[in-house]
């Protein structure tokens, strides 16, 4: 599927993941530590869902549940063993080229090089993603002022704080302004006010337009930002709604916690 | 657009430290300042470092003899009166005295043993405990012995000695240079390689710049065009050090050394090793690419290193190699740079040999852009 689909009731469909499945295999190491024979493991089953243009969306789900790796299938990092996904129209699995160039990712495991300094991983960055050098230099004013990363333009990203480097990831991430915005976990290891900076950028972005997709395991991220919500445990998705569907008048973490009870039974 | 960021980020990355530019650049220097000193130790050209001041007390052909052996450092002043020139050479004021006695010349020409007279003599007066005093001893006493030996016995006399040695010398260089360029571009490859692939790998920097639109082959040509680059500049420096201190190493002056070997030599010689330093550096990022981590790529590299160095010096010294070693990558370039220092050089093989290379670079640029796109190797899952 290539050609947008159009839901007036929800907005114009920007991501949709069709059957997405991906298995890992496991190392004799990986095998002992999880007391398990079995030689492969599936991160995500079958997942399928869609993000609308404007929204965030969000992932919710313990460790493990698949939420990275659907999202690095996404992003075109990794390859579904089975099932596509389509960013603004998009195969992630035919046009992974076309797909980078439309969103902006950021996650813990992408790292920028701290020998360089704010101002210069900016406009590499904007080169990469083929923007024209106004453009880069109108939009590292704007973002840098915003984060207040302005003043340590000039400074070694190493020799900076892990929350200003979390600011400059999260602008580097965007300096083409992409539509469609995927973050994994985006104030894991964040203090309190990096993370409030980050949580009201993400709401800034969506009153912009952008479509935003996220996921976390913070009850409270989801229902402050999400539009809607996937619940996903052991790779499936086991709720996917608006928030006021799912909880259906109770709290995101109680509803979570009978989901995850009824499809998992008492383990906890 | 995309590649030249590529391009221009490695460059940034390398001429932006002080350290990395060092660590580039001194493998030369240390390469000219030991080969040097090898060359002096071997050919005891510090002797001729010294400057002699030498008292003559008498007229003879041998003077001049002498000052041809000694060089430059000599100045050979008639004594005048030879007490004074003693007492200088005891308080080390003058490196020696030499008296020949009267007609020393012509005694020694009419003298024959039978005649049981008394020869001619040169009586050296020097100052053991002076390094000057003694060096100049010791090579005048040499030069007068040679002289007597011609003398006493012209026909039977073999005056190559020093030629002989000046030969094994050379061939044996001609053997080892370009075993010792390979190495040196290999060294000069590794250190930079290693950290921009398998350290960008490693830190996540790498995954970084591919979840953005540029082309996998942009991005391992953006790391193979300016590490080859850098690495040239590296490689290039340890072999001008080679070149600058060869001649001294084999006793020979620069001149002399660098006006046996044609333009044409030079040109082929850069030629190939401008050929081997990407295709060196695609290999070390094919590997550096594969491993895990800096630590895992330099050990992979470190035995794709000793193989290369026991091939190379294998062909080097194995003599009447089959043409087919041109399309053996790295080891054409050792067997054609020793074919131009014999002088042996065959330009067929040299274009052929550039050219295999650079194929064998285009390949493993493939490669590594094809590694890029495996989430297998990139992310290890």
């Amino acid at each position: 599927m290539t050609e947008q689909a159009i839901f007036p009731e929800m907005g114009e469909e920007i991501v949709r993941a069709e059957g997405l499945r991906k298995t890992f295999t496991l190392s004799r190491k990986q095998q002992k530590i999880e007391k398990t024979g079995i030689t492969r493991k599936t991160a995500v089953d079958g997942l399928s869902f869609s993000a609308y243009r404007g929204q965030i969306y969000g992932l919710l789900g313990p460790n493990g549940a698949g939420k990275t790796t659907t999202l690095r299938i996404l992003s075109t990092l990794i390859r579904p063993d089975a099932g596509d996904a389509f960013v603004c129209g998009c195969s992630v699995l035919k046009e992974p080229q076309k797909v980078r160039d439309k969103i902006g990712f950021m996650t813990s495991e992408l790292k920028l090089d701290g020998f360089f300094t704010p101002d210069y991983l900016f406009r590499f960055f904007g080169e990469m993603h083929g923007v024209d050098k106004d453009t880069i230099e109108k939009r590292k004013t704007e973002l840098f002022s915003r984060f207040g990363i302005d003043k340590f333009a000039q400074v070694r990203v190493k020799d900076l704080s892990t929350g200003m480097k979390q600011k400059i990831s999260l602008v580097v991430s965007i300096v083409h302004d992409p539509d469609v915005i995927i973050f994994d976990e985006p104030t894991n290891g964040l203090d309190v006010l990096t993370a409030k900076v980050v949580t009201d950028f993400l709401a800034e972005l969506k009153n912009m337009g952008k479509s935003i997709i996220l996921s976390t395991h913070i009850f409270s991220l989801v229902e402050k930002l999400c539009d809607r919500v996937s619940i996903i445990i052991d790779g499936k998705s086991v709720a996917d709604g608006t928030l006021e569907d799912i909880c259906a008048g109770d709290t995101l973490e109680s509803k979570f916690f009978e989901i995850y009870k009824n499809v998992k039974g008492d383990e906890l | 657009m995309k590649l030249l960021a590529l391009m221009k980020k490695e460059f940034h990355r390398f001429f932006h430290d002080p350290r990395l530019i060092i660590t580039m650049l001194i493998p030369g220097l240390l390469i000219f300042c030991i080969y040097s000193i090898l060359g002096s130790a071997l050919w005891g050209e510090d002797e001729t470092g010294y400057s002699f001041h030498v008292y003559v007390s008498g007229e003879s052909a041998l003077g001049t003899m002498v000052e041809e052996v000694v060089g430059d450092g000599w100045k050979m002043t008639p004594a005048e009166d030879i007490e004074a020139a003693k007492k200088q050479v005891e308080e080390g004021e003058a490196t020696a005295l030499v008296v020949f006695s009267e007609d020393f010349d012509e005694k020694m020409a009419n003298y024959t043993p039978a005649s049981g007279e008394s020869a001619p003599a040169i009586v050296i007066y020097y100052n053991a405990a002076d390094e000057g005093s003694l060096a100049f001893y010791q090579l005048a006493t040499t030069a007068f012995d040679l002289y007597e030996q011609q003398i006493s016995n012209k026909f039977n006399i073999v005056p190559h000695n020093y030629a002989t040695d000046t030969d094994i010398v050379t061939s044996m260089m001609s053997g080892l240079l370009p075993f010792l360029v390979v190495i040196f571009i290999f060294s000069a490859c590794m250190s930079v390689t290693l950290e921009s692939v398998a350290g960008e790998k490693e830190r996540g920097t790498l995954a970084t710049i591919l979840i953005t639109s540029a082309r996998r082959s942009d991005v391992a040509l953006g790391k193979i065009i300016p590490l080859s680059c850098i690495s040239a500049i590296g490689a290039t420096s340890s072999f001008l050090g080679v070149i600058l201190s060869l001649p001294k190493l084999m006793g020979m002056s620069i001149g002399g050394f660098m006006t046996s070997f044609g333009f044409v030599s030079y040109l082929a010689l850069f030629l190939l090793i401008l050929s081997v330093v990407p295709l060196i550096v695609s290999l070390v990022s094919v590997v550096s690419t594969y491993a895990r981590s800096v630590k895992e790529a330099s050990a992979y590299t470190s035995v794709v290193m000793i193989l290369t160095m026991v091939l190379s010096i294998v062909s080097a010294f194995i003599s009447g190699i089959g043409d087919w070693i041109v399309v053996v990558p790295v080891l054409n370039a050792v067997v054609c740079m020793q074919s131009i220092l014999t002088g042996s050089m065959m330009i067929w093989q040299t274009f052929v040999s550039v050219g295999v290379n650079l194929v064998y670079t285009a390949l493993l640029v493939f490669a590594i852009s094809k590694m890029f796109s495996s989430e297998r190797i990139m992310f290890g899952s």
